[in-house]
Formats: C-alpha cells, sequence, structure tokens
C-alpha cells in the first residue's frame, strides 16, 4: 500500500506511531548500551578482585609446589558459577593446577602459557591473569575464564523490559493518536463530506462547521465564504433566470395576444370587406329594385301624357310631366349611387376602346340640348382639329362631360356655357383636354376643397335649390383618375367656373382592357370573322426568323398573328383574311416585296389595307410611289412598328364606328345602327 | 302590321309597353317567361321581338340563343331590353346573337325608333 494515498486518519496515526516507537527504541537501546558497558566493566573488576584473592591463597602452595593444596583452593571457586575455568602456572608458564566448573568444561580453554597479569575480553568471554607472589616474590600466575553469565542475563532480561515498555508505548500512543488525530482530521472528513454534498446535490446552501480556530478552521472559513460567494451568484443566476422565463413567457403571451388581434383583425377585415360587398350586392339589387317601379312610372306618365294630348285636355300635361322629370331625376340618382358603389367594391372596369372625340361630343351635346335650354344658356363648342382619335372609356368620358355640361347648366342662368377640348403633348405623352366654362354663380376656394368628394356637395342649401346628390363631380374625378388623367376647378365666385379635365389620348393597358381582349379573343361565337380579322395582322417575309419574332411580340399585345412565307402565299392570305395591317419584307424568292405591293394596291378589295413595308432596302420612296403606308428599316424598331399598328387600327376601328351604331369591336350583323339612331332620336327631341 | 312580341316578367311594364305600342298601331303578344316567350316566337313567328334578360323559367340569353339556332325564327330581330348598362351587358348582347340592345327604364321614343329601324331594314333586306 502507497503510504501517500493512505487516509488521513491513517497518515496521522501512522506518523505518530512511527515517530514515538523511533523515539522509545532510540531512547531505550542507547540506555541498554550503557549499561551493560558499565556492568561488564564492573564484572570485570569484580573477576580482578577475586583473582588477587585466590593469588594470595595460592600464593604458599605454589611457592612449596603443592598441588593439591592449589587445587583446593581453586575448588574454593565452585561457588562461583559464572567461573567457567581457572588455572595456576608456575613460573616458568608451564600450567601447574586447573579448575573447571563443569567436567564438560574444556581443559583446552585454559591456554598453554602463562601471561602478564591483564584481562580481556574475548568471544563472549573474559579472561583474567593474574601474578601470585609470595613475599613480594613471583611464585606463578593465576588465570580465570568467566562466561560472563550475570551480563547475558541482565541483558537479556532489559531486553525483555524495553520490548515490553515498547510495546506498551505503542498501544498508548496508538490509542491516543486515535484519538486525537480527529482534532486534525474530522474538520477535513468533514470539509471533505460537505464538498461532496454540494456537488452531489448542487446544494450551495449547507455550510461546513468550523471546529477549531486552526488553519483548517481558516480553510473551513474560506470555503464557506466561497459557498456563499457561488451562492449569491447562483441566486443571482436563478433570478436572472427566473426573470428571463418571466419575461419570455410575458413574450410569449404578448405574442399569443398579438396573434388573436391579428386573426381578430383579420376576421373583422374580412367581416368588413365581406359586408362592403354585400352593401355593394345590396346597392346594385336595391337599384334594380328601384328601378322597376321607376320604369313604370315614368312610362305610365308619358303614356299618359300621350293620351292626354291624344284626348285633348291639356290641362293635366304640366302636372305629368313633372311627374316625368322627378322620375328621371330619381333614377339619375341611383344611377349615381350605383356607379359610386361599383367604383368602392372596385367591380368598375375600364373598357378602353378607340373613338372619335368630336362626334362623341356631338351626341353629348344633343342630349343636353334641353338642360341648355332651361335656364335659357347659350352654348359655344370650340374643338381644335387636331383633337381626331382618343382611347378611352367612352362611357366614362361621356359621363364625365354630361356631369361636368349639366351642372354647368344648373348653376347658369342666362350666361354662356362653353366646351373647349384640344390635343397637346407633355409628359412623353398626348393628352386631350376638355375644358367646361361657364358664367354661373361660382364656387368658393372653400366649397372647392371638398368639391370631389363624395356627398359632399359645395353647400347644403344648393342641395336644396338645385337638387342633386352631390356624387356626381365625385364619380367623375374617380373616373378620371382610373383613366390617369386629372381633374381641376377654377372659380370666381359670382362669375363663374371653370372645369378642366386632362387625360391621356391613349389610355394606359389595363388589366380590364386584357381581360375584354381576352374575352373578344375566345367568346367570338357572334361574328368570328370581323371580330378576328379587326385584329389580325399578315406578315410577309420569307425569313422565318424574322417571321417568329414579329408573331410573338405582336401576339403578345392582343394581335392575331398570321404569316406567309412568300409572297403568292401573302397574296393569297391577304384576300382570304382582310387583315388590319400587313406587314411586307422586300427581297423575298421568286416575287420580290415590290411586286407584292403593286398586286395588293391594284386589287380593289384589298387596297384599302395598310401595307408597312419591314425591310433591309433603304428606299423609302419608291414603297411610298408604290402605296406604302410606312417604311420601316430592319432591325425593326418593335415599339414604332407597335405604334404604326395601333394608329391604323384606331383608324379602322372608327371607320367602323362611323358606319356602325355600336363600337367597332363588336359591330352586329345585318343591322347598321343604334348609336346612330339614338343620337337621331335626340336631335328631334 | 307589324306584329311585335313583348317577352317581360314585370306586368306594369309589360301593361305600359304594350299600350303604348299598341297605340303606335303595332299588334302585340305578351310572354310572361322564357318559355312561354320561345314558344310563342315559334308558333307565331312574330316580325320583332322584345326580350327582357332577367326572366323566370329561361333567361333572355337562353332564349335569344335558342331563337337565333332555330331556322325558323333565326330571321326575328330581337331587341334586348336590361336593367343594367354595363358595356359587358352590351357586348354579351350582340354575342349571343340580338339585333340591338336597351336599357331600362325605356325611354319610349328611342326605342320605337329602333323598333322601326328593324322593321324597315327587315322589309328592305
Amino acid at each position: 500500500m502507497n503510504l501517500q494515498n493512505l487516509s488521513i486518519r491513517r497518515k496521522l496515526i501512522f506518523i505518530t506511531m512511527l515517530t514515538s516507537s523511533a523515539a522509545l527504541i532510540l531512547s531505550s537501546v542507547s540506555f541498554l548500551i550503557y549499561d551493560l558497558i558499565s556492568f561488564r566493566r564492573q564484572l570485570s573488576q569484580d573477576l580482578m578482585t577475586q583473582g588477587e584473592i585466590i593469588a594470595f591463597n595460592s600464593g604458599a602452595a605454589m611457592a612449596f609446589k603443592d598441588e593439591s593444596a592449589a587445587a583446593a583452593t581453586l575448588s574454593a571457586l565452585k561457588a562461583k558459577e559464572d567461573i567457567v575455568a581457572a588455572g595456576l602456572y608456575s613460573p616458568e608458564g608451564k600450567l601447574f593446577a586447573h579448575y573447571l566448573h563443569t567436567e564438560k568444561s574444556l581443559p583446552q580453554s585454559l591456554p598453554s602459557h602463562s601471561q602478564e597479569a591483564s584481562y580481556r575480553f574475548d568471544k563472549g568471554y573474559l579472561e583474567v591473569f593474574q601474578s601470585v607472589t609470595m613475599n613480594g616474590e613471583r611464585v606463578g600466575t593465576l588465570f580465570l575464564l568467566s562466561d560472563m553469565r550475570q551480563w547475558s542475563i541482565r541483558a537479556r532480561r532489559y531486553s525483555g523490559i524495553i520490548l515490553i515498555v515498547v510495546l506498551i508505548c505503542s498501544s498508548l500512543a496508538l490509542l491516543l493518536s486515535s484519538k486525537l488525530q480527529r482534532l486534525i482530521s474530522k474538520p477535513i472528513l468533514h470539509l471533505e463530506d460537505t464538498i461532496r454534498m454540494v456537488s452531489s446535490n448542487k446544494n450551495y446552501e449547507v455550510r461546513a462547521t468550523r471546529f477549531y480556530g486552526d488553519e483548517i478552521g481558516r480553510l473551513i472559513d474560506g470555503f464557506n465564504t466561497m459557498l456563499s460567494e457561488i451562492q449569491q451568484r447562483d441566486t443571482a443566476l436563478q433570478r436572472a433566470n427566473d426573470e428571463l422565463q418571466t419575461s419570455t413567457h410575458e413574450l410569449e403571451v404578448e405574442i399569443i395576444h398579438r396573434k388573436r388581434t391579428q386573426d381578430e383583425l383579420l376576421t373583422a377585415k374580412q367581416a368588413a370587406e365581406q359586408a362592403n360587398r354585400a352593401k355593394s350586392a345590396f346597392l346594385a339589387n336595391m337599384s334594380h329594385e328601384l328601378r322597376t317601379p321607376l320604369n313604370a312610372i315614368i312610362g305610365y306618365s308619358e303614356m299618359l301624357e300621350e293620351e292626354v294630348q291624344d284626348s285633348g285636355k291639356v290641362a293635366n300635361v304640366h302636372d305629368l310631366k313633372k311627374i316625368q322629370t322627378a322620375g328621371k331625376l330619381l333614377l339619375s340618382l341611383i344611377n349615381d349611387v350605383l356607379d359610386l358603389s361599383k367604383i368602392e367594391a372596385g367591380k368598375m372596369g375600364l373598357h378602353l376602346e378607340s373613338f372619335d372625340v368630336s362626334t362623341m361630343i356631338e351626341e353629348m351635346v344633343s342630349t343636353l340640348s334641353p338642360a341648355i335650354a332651361k335656364n335659357a344658356n347659350t352654348f359655344q363648342l370650340n374643338a381644335s382639329d387636331d383633337v381626331a382619335m382618343m382611347r378611352a372609356d367612352v362611357t366614362k368620358v361621356r359621363q364625365i362631360l354630361l356631369n361636368l355640361l349639366s351642372n354647368a347648366c344648373k348653376f347658369t342662368d342666362h350666361g354662356t356655357i362653353s366646351l373647349n377640348v384640344d390635343r397637346s403633348a407633355f409628359g412623353g405623352q398626348d393628352w386631350i383636354r376638355f375644358q367646361v366654362r361657364d358664367t354661373g354663380i361660382g364656387i368658393t376656394e372653400k366649397q372647392q376643397e371638398n368639391l370631389f368628394q363624395e356627398f359632399a356637395q359645395a353647400d347644403v342649401s344648393i342641395a336644396r335649390r338645385y337638387g342633386g346628390t352631390g356624387l356626381g363631380l365625385a364619380i367623375s374625378h374617380r373616373f378620371v383618375q382610373m383613366m390617369k388623367g386629372r381633374i381641376s376647378v377654377e372659380s370666381v365666385p359670382g362669375q363663374g367656373s371653370v372645369f378642366t379635365v386632362q387625360l391621356p389620348a391613349q389610355a394606359a393597358v389595363e388589366q380590364t382592357e386584357s381581360t375584354l381582349l381576352g374575352e373578344t379573343g375566345s367568346g367570338s361565337d357572334s361574328s368570328p370573322e370581323v371580330k378576328t380579322n379587326a385584329d389580325t395582322i399578315l406578315v410577309i417575309d420569307d425569313d422565318v426568323a424574322v417571321r417568329d419574332l414579329m408573331s410573338r411580340s405582336l401576339t403578345k399585345l392582343g394581335f392575331r398573328v398570321v404569316a406567309a412565307a412568300s409572297g403568292e402565299e401573302g397574296l393569297r392570305l391577304a384576300k382570304q383574311l382582310r387583315p388590319l395591317v400587313i406587314t411586307l419584307d422586300v427581297i423575298m424568292p421568286d416575287w420580290d416585296g415590290w411586286t407584292v405591293l403593286n398586286k395588293l394596291k391594284a386589287d380593289s378589295d384589298l387596297a384599302e389595307i395598310p401595307v408597312i413595308m419591314v425591310t433591309i432596302v433603304d428606299n423609302e420612296a419608291m414603297g411610298r410611289d408604290l402605296g406604302a403606308s410606312s417604311y420601316l428599316i430592319k432591325p425593326v424598331d418593335r415599339e414604332r412598328l407597335v405604334t404604326l399598328i395601333e394608329k391604323h387600327r384606331a383608324i379602322r376601328t372608327s371607320t367602323l364606328a362611323q358606319a356602325s351604331a355600336v363600337p367597332a369591336s363588336w359591330p352586329p350583323k345585318g343591322h347598321k345602327s343604334s348609336r346612330k339612331s339614338e343620337a337621331v332620336t335626340i336631335r328631334r327631341r | 302590321m307589324p306584329k311585335i312580341l313583348l317577352v317581360e316578367d314585370n306586368e306594369m311594364n309589360r301593361d305600359m309597353l304594350s299600350r303604348r305600342l299598341q297605340r303606335k298601331g303595332y299588334v302585340i303578344l305578351t310572354a310572361v317567361d322564357g318559355k312561354q316567350g320561345y314558344s310563342l316566337a315559334c308558333s307565331e313567328t312574330p316580325d320583332l321581338i322584345l326580350m327582357d334578360i332577367s326572366l323566370p323559367a329561361m333567361d333572355g340569353w337562353e332564349v335569344t340563343r335558342l331563337l337565333k339556332a332555330n331556322e325558323n325564327t333565326r330571321h326575328i330581330p330581337i331587341i334586348v331590353l336590361t336593367a343594367h348598362a354595363m358595356v359587358s351587358d352590351r357586348q354579351k348582347a350582340f354575342e349571343a346573337g340580338c339585333d340591338d340592345y336597351d336599357t331600362k327604364p325605356v325611354e319610349f321614343g328611342r326605342l320605337s325608333e329602333k323598333i322601326e329601324n328593324l322593321l324597315v331594314e327587315r322589309k328592305l333586306s
């Protein structure tokens, strides 16, 4: 067992034992040695003294050579047990008489010759030589041999005693050290226990007990201080942890709360949207329901009026007309409300089409003529020549202008109402400007602020005096916004107002328009031929790459593209399809572009179809001479091509519109014109 | 005298319109729903049909489509009457094969103009 790995308790006992035993043994042994040495000296003194006595007694016998007397003297030594042999030597040195304590004693143990008086220790025996004198004369020599029996006995006894003492002392030391080692080991073991408890239970609240004020006591103090420190930190850590947990929990609660709020908001939003949709549906429904009885009111009053006039009772006609006017006013109010609800529900789409502005204005003005005449106003129309075509939602443009003009009529008495229309270009596009000017009551600046807002008439008193919902301008404003235009007002109260509407000459392609185009393309069961061909473009080019490219880019814009690889095929397709536009390459095998162009223009059926030359040959003059409407040099500027095609489409649409009553994109079969008849009706009234 | 079939479910509208048209000298047949309208159109072969759109049993679009698909009735001009002044409705009307279109409440002068036009046109053709 390794000493170093022993427990402290054992170490302490071991050290104490070792130290005390070593000290005891050392002291005992030194004492024993000293005692034995001095005892041996004493023994040798005694033997010398005895020798002197025997030598004196045997002097006479030696002098007289009396052997028996000498032996008798020697035999007196019998009482002395430790003297094992004795001898008397003649002066010559020869053995004269001898004595042996036991017969077994070896005679050879006696030296054969005498020696000078002395003593010596030899092999556990003590030898003494003593001179025998008679009257001062040396007569012989005495020899004594002692086995130092007393010394041996003493040494043995002492050793035994020492052993016993050592054993007793060791036992006592063991007992004491076992008891006393606790002074040191107990606190250390306790400390160890405490440490084990702390580390296994992670319990920092326990404290080691301080037993004594020694170094271990201080060690324990230090340990306890350390523990408190750790405990404090642990507590702080725990607290921080708890706080963190609490805040995490709070955060979670907050998140849940927010999520719930979000859900609620979403639900509320959905409910609101649902409610709004329901409202719009209700309004749409209601206005339908309102229109049906109104229909009857207006219709019956008109009928009655006719009957009354036929029967000659003219007195009632005035009243009947009042009923009609009220009914018509109510109808327009319902229409306004319906429009606004549609706008708010996001169901009001744009239906873009190209139309001739002056035609539209003409129709509108004839509709308005009774209103103009009502307050004895005069009307002036100033339309500049360059206005021509525009692309927009014609219904909405008409409604905007009707609203502005009827407002002007309503608020002007014996004055002038004028409509100015012109075209201008800024911001990279063409704009059509409509300006409605009156000499009426005007609008104050404060009133102008809310003018375009829903349900905000300039003045409550105005509503009472002039009627109306106050929705007209709001609707106009929304319509103008939808077409990416602007509406503004300038007015001096008492002098008149100027409303200016600016609309893009080519309204932006809105989603609604593309939907419309899509519908037109697919659901074409009524008049597929005319309809599709209005959007068909014939591409004549021998290069397949050019055909592909044109086809792809134009199809994307809603056109139907038919391609021909040769002039002959192109001509055949042109006859068959009557396309909107033909694009024509010049350098082709067999017939070149000039030949094809010649043939196209020579055919009276095809001469009207615009031809756009698309070629690398730079000879625009030739193209123009032969009748091409435009000339583009490859590589083709796509924007330019599209603009040209759009222009031709607009012209074509307007031509058709003039020939037909309905918008050109869907001219009806076998019927000339509803719009024209409408206009005729208005003019007659 | 030209014979006009009026398909209209609303009694007042039907009564009013038929009386006014009668005063103009037309012979008026009336139908209260799509089915009756279709069978009357087939049996009586009127010179013109005024067709309301929202009808019970079979709506105006459906009746129009059927009449335009029928060899015997295809030639009869149809004027659709609808409460919705939407462009999409007008488009739908022409797609269904109608010959003209008007919105309710009917402006009688305009409607009778349209009727006259269609009748004259048909006589010419």
